[in-house]
């Protein structure tokens, strides 16, 4: 991945795996850039995000 | 600190939902059972530690937890080997992006996930959706969130590569987006 701008689905993959482990610096700026300029992946990230959130509350 | 009886009578209650979460990650009834019932004992043997009701189901679910990460331990070997089918078969989903990887359509949206998780219904639904990933995705997905080990934990006790790991949580967010984006909105356009 040595391109500046990532598309949709790797920025989906790189979200996914920041959530179970610290990025390389440059990813992490891949990620950022694409997450600016694109609203669809934003959502995204928030939906993984609200995804965790909920499992921990989930419970008998 | 609460009476035998009504602790006893609380677990009762409890053990199908218990039984239930205790399948999903291990998908072996009787080791489910088995945790389920070690849980039980645990619980009821503790009871002396443990004051009012209010907390009982996370102090439950803490014991059930320590006891699902103590199978795992015991029968890692049996893991990794379904661990390794799931990571060698083809995904579906990236049906969803075009050749170029960049989306093929839009995502619906299921609200604000923040407020939209404090919602009884929301997480019944997530529950379901829980429930229809395949049997390895969800384990391992399970494993990382509900049980909240670190992915080299993970790795260990499946004994899958780091890589492995990271697709297949991958692919178990992805799918679940899914489904819960399907399901929500449903939800919300029959209760609109």
């Amino acid at each position: 991945m040595k391109r500046v701008l990532i598309t949709c689905q790797e920025t989906h993959r790189l979200l996914s795996e920041h959530m179970d482990r610290p990025l390389p610096l440059g990813m992490r700026l891949r990620l950022k850039l694409h997450l600016s300029l694109c609203h669809v992946c934003s959502r995204v990230e928030r939906q993984f995000n609200g995804l965790r959130s909920a499992i921990r509350r989930l419970g008998p | 600190m609460v009476a035998i009886d009504t602790l006893s009578h609380a677990l009762d209650r409890m053990r199908p939902r218990l039984l239930g979460i205790a399948r999903l990650q291990l998908r072996n009834d009787t080791w489910a059972e088995d945790v389920v019932s070690e849980t039980i004992v645990a619980a009821l043997e503790g009871a002396a530690r443990f004051e009012g009701n209010s907390q009982l189901k996370t102090w439950v679910v803490g014991i059930l937890k320590h006891k699902i990460i103590d199978q795992f331990r015991k029968n890692a070997r049996e893991l990794s080997i379904e661990a390794h089918t799931e990571a060698a078969q083809a995904e579906s989903f990236d049906e969803l992006f075009a050749a170029s990887g960049h989306r093929a359509r839009p995502t619906a949206d299921w609200g604000d996930p923040e407020a939209a998780a404090t919602r009884n219904q929301f997480l019944e639904i997530l529950q379901l959706c829980v429930d229809q990933l395949p049997a390895n995705l969800g384990r391992i997905f399970m494993m990382r969130e509900w049980l909240e080990l670190e992915t080299d934990q993970i790795c260990k006790e499946l004994a899958i590569t780091q890589t492995n790991c990271f697709v297949m949580l991958y692919r178990a967010r992805m799918r679940l987006r899914e489904c819960l984006e399907h399901r929500w909105i449903q939800t919300q356009a029959t209760s609109a």
